[in-house]
């Protein structure tokens, strides 16, 4: 990782169209020795591909089967047709899953994005200890999806938690941060944000791959910090961003744990953290509604893929890739 | 460097490891299901529910039942009460139910009914059923079969911290008497005598245990026998307009201490941290809660008892001894559910943990031998076993969905997004679709 964040002037970053050529020739067949290194090669993929199949692609068709079934996980099942994805209309809690689910992205996502793009450009000045840094800034990524994290959450944010013995200082009196319906999702939400680690490393290569000249050039020409910022940094880096925002907005809808553990499993209080992967979990494993469970999973799936394509239309509109 | 030698080796490579691949993962699909291992002993797994201290308990009981029956070993598969229901449901689905599982009332049926639990009135000798109290003999049954025994009985009750009465300088109140609005009264004066430092009583309306005594009280029921709603929207909203009075009087923790409380289970309780005077708990938890305290807690009647129409009071199967459709050596398993209900062996390490046990003659045994709070919770069910009227029927098939509904409708309410008789109108509708009666 060290050396994609060396400042590399000018250089582009390598296509894939530059790999392609060999790897196409070798797919012809070529020489017998070819042909051998591709089964070996094929061998030691199979496992993976033996997983893929079990482990990925059967359970998939298998939810697409069973999201046209009362299937209740225990019993026999039927085929229902869409009676389950018909139910989605009047279900008042799967309505207010998918509320707290989009105001999670679109107000987490952001935000997180924001802090990962700042903290990336404070530390692309050549900070001294650099690697310490980013080190401690990228930890929380790799622990805030963590079933220990949201417990310490749910007692940082508890009515005896830190937050409020610090406000106790202050002479301020808070309430119950995690057990009141009008702060919970935004404890969530803090939570996702100081997981800007991640996006804030790959900003960091995205930085240093920004041709120092430009900014000399403009420097020169008279542009101030802000004005390079907006007319050099930002589009240079589109692409990385574009990149953050796609992963980021798939990860914030797939949410799980730390609602769950933050809540106990319910959602609560008042269904205010009832994600919608949550909800659809109570739905299969609570009320053993393993059918509509599914038929949840695939709305889901078609949302996210919604998402990600409009991403990808809207991206000819504002990523530059500098050619 | 070509590590590979000339000719169809490759090819042989490809196969062998693919089949080693497949073989892998189908060894592994096929494991954890019970099974017989070579020296003849039978192996099977037994799951139950619950704190450290029943962890340890029971497993002492299995070691006793193993060192009496050598051709069985018994594998314990334990968890808390939450993830106890997602795991068992999981793996009952995936064929790998546990052979010998503690079932609840309001998960049974749903278990009976899609054919998961074996029927237990099936295994006559290796199963004797004869000495089950008659109050809860019959309280496993569905359509004529036996898909659970019950461990031990239950009351459902209000216990009370002496020394937090004490603390406030307010009287404990007199069981036999106290109303309704003697318990709201008395919660608030022990909130304000004591300038907020203990709370008169811990939220009483999460749990619809409560509220089935209230109906009951009323004439009326949770359910009726065919699993319909058994009581009036009023009873339901007169029910949620007291735990809102106690919200506006300060007799009970507000709304979002409340959630706090109840997220950490009898270990968080008011009682338990020493933060209040009352709470509403089954009898079975009261040595745990005395522990937790450190104070000799009490057991009190439930309010209203004399001052309604009829008591509502009522006892309740614990816990039942359920074994799976799919176990492949049920009669092993019968064998184990028989120790663990007819022998004195096993009730003198239980203790009444599982409920007061459910054979009499095992119960008369070890009423003797029992430590404090568990004998004070075996006298308080003689005591109120003289008022209780009748049964309950048993609760329809969802309604352990109505855990969470009533969590979830109760703290809208205590937050005031719903009023009493909103709330009782959405829990009403909520339990109908959850049950299928409507």
């Amino acid at each position: 990782m060290s050396a994609l964040l060396q400042r590399r002037p000018g250089a582009a970053p390598v296509s894939e169209s530059s790999a392609r050529p060999r790897r196409a020739k070798a797919g012809r067949g070529g020489t017998g020795r070819h042909k051998r290194e591709n089964l070996a090669a094929y061998a030691f993929l199979a496992p993976w591909f033996v997983g893929l199949a079990l482990i990925t692609a059967g359970p998939l068709l298998a939810s697409l089967y069973f999201s046209f079934t009362d299937y209740n996980l225990i019993g026999d099942h039927e085929f229902v047709g869409w009676a389950n994805y018909e139910r989605m209309l009047d279900d008042a809690r799967l309505h207010s899953s998918l509320r707290v689910t989009f105001v999670y992205v679109f107000v987490s996502v952001p935000l997180q994005l924001a802090m990962a793009l700042a903290l990336a450009m404070v530390l692309d000045r050549g900070v001294r200890g650099l690697p310490l840094y980013r080190s401690v800034y990228y930890l929380p990524s790799l622990l805030g999806g963590s079933v220990a994290i949201a417990i310490l959450w749910r007692q940082v944010f508890g009515a005896q938690g830190l937050v409020n013995q610090v406000l106790a200082v202050f002479g301020i009196q808070g309430e119950g941060w995690v057990s009141h319906p009008d702060h919970a999702l935004s404890t969530l939400i803090v939570l996702n944000v100081w997981t800007f680690g991640a996006p804030m490393v790959i900003f960091l290569a995205g930085l240093r791959q920004i041709p120092a000249m430009y900014h000399e050039a403009a420097a020169v020409d008279g542009a101030g910090p802000v004005r390079r910022f907006w007319h050099i940094t930002v589009p240079m880096l589109t692409p990385i961003i574009f990149f953050n925002l796609v992963l980021q907005i798939i990860n914030a809808f797939q949410t799980f744990t730390q609602a769950f553990i933050v809540s106990g499993g319910t959602g609560g209080p008042s269904d205010s953290t009832l994600f919608y992967t949550l909800y659809l979990y109570q739905r299969g494993f609570g009320a053993f509604d393993m059918g509509y469970a599914s038929a949840m999973a695939w709305l889901l799936l078609m949302i996210i893929g919604g998402f990600t394509a409009v991403n990808f239309l809207a991206s000819k509109f504002w990523v530059f890739y500098g050619d | 460097m070509n590590i590979l030698p000339e000719g169809r080796r490759p090819r042989r490579l490809l196969t062998l490891t693919a089949v080693a691949a497949s073989l892998a993962l189908m060894t592994s699909a096929c494991g954890g299901g019970g099974s017989e291992s070579d020296d003849g002993v039978v192996e099977l797994r037994y799951s139950w529910w619950g704190s450290d201290d029943r962890h340890s308990t029971l497993q002492q009981v299995i070691d006793v039942f193993e060192a009496q029956n050598s051709d069985i070993r018994i594998v314990a598969d334990y968890t808390d009460w939450g993830s106890y229901w997602d795991k068992l449901a999981t793996s009952t689905a995936a064929g790998d139910a546990p052979d010998i599982m503690m079932q609840e009332e309001r998960y049974l049926r749903e278990y009976g009914d899609r054919g998961a639990l074996a029927d237990l009135s099936e295994f006559g000798d290796h199963l004797d059923l004869s000495k089950v109290d008659p109050l809860v003999a019959e309280s496993g049954n569905l359509d004529d079969k036996t898909y659970g025994i019950a461990s031990g009985v239950n009351a459902y009750a209000v216990m009370a911290d002496p020394k937090a009465f004490e603390a406030a300088g307010v009287e404990l109140p007199d069981d036999s008497t106290w109303s309704w609005e003697d318990y709201v009264a008395l919660s608030a004066e022990i909130t304000e005598a004591s300038g907020g430092d203990i709370v008169g009583t811990q939220s009483m309306s999460y749990n619809e245990s409560g509220f089935q005594i209230f109906a009951r009280q009323h004439g009326e029921n949770l359910y009726n026998e065919d699993g319909t709603l058994g009581f009036s929207e009023d009873t339901l909203a007169a029910w949620f307009e007291i735990t809102k009075e106690l919200l506006d009087e300060g007799g009970q923790p507000s709304a979002s201490e409340s959630v706090e409380i109840e997220a950490g289970g009898p270990d968080q309780s008011v009682l338990s941290t020493n933060a209040g005077a009352m709470a509403h708990f089954w009898t079975n938890q009261l040595g745990g809660i005395t522990e937790a305290s450190g104070s000799d807690i009490e057991l009190l009647r439930y309010p209203g008892e004399t001052t309604g129409e009829r008591t509502g009071m009522y006892f309740k199967p614990a816990m039942f001894y359920s074994v799976s459709a799919g176990s492949e050596h049920p009669e092993e398993a019968a064998r184990f559910v028989d120790f663990m209900l007819n022998s004195n062996e096993a009730a003198e390490l239980i203790l009444s943990d599982l409920g007061l046990p459910a054979n009499v003659d095992v119960r008369a045994q070890i009423l003797s031998s029992l430590p404090p709070a568990d004998e004070r919770s075996a006298v308080f069910l003689s005591e109120v076993e003289g008022t209780i009227v009748d049964g309950n029927p048993p609760p329809p098939i969802g309604a352990g969905q109505v855990v969470e509904i009533t969590k979830r409708v109760t703290d809208s309410m205590a937050f005031g997004d719903l009023t009493p008789q909103e709330a009782a109108e959405q829990w009403m509708s909520e339990v109908e679709t959850a049950t299928g009666s409507q």
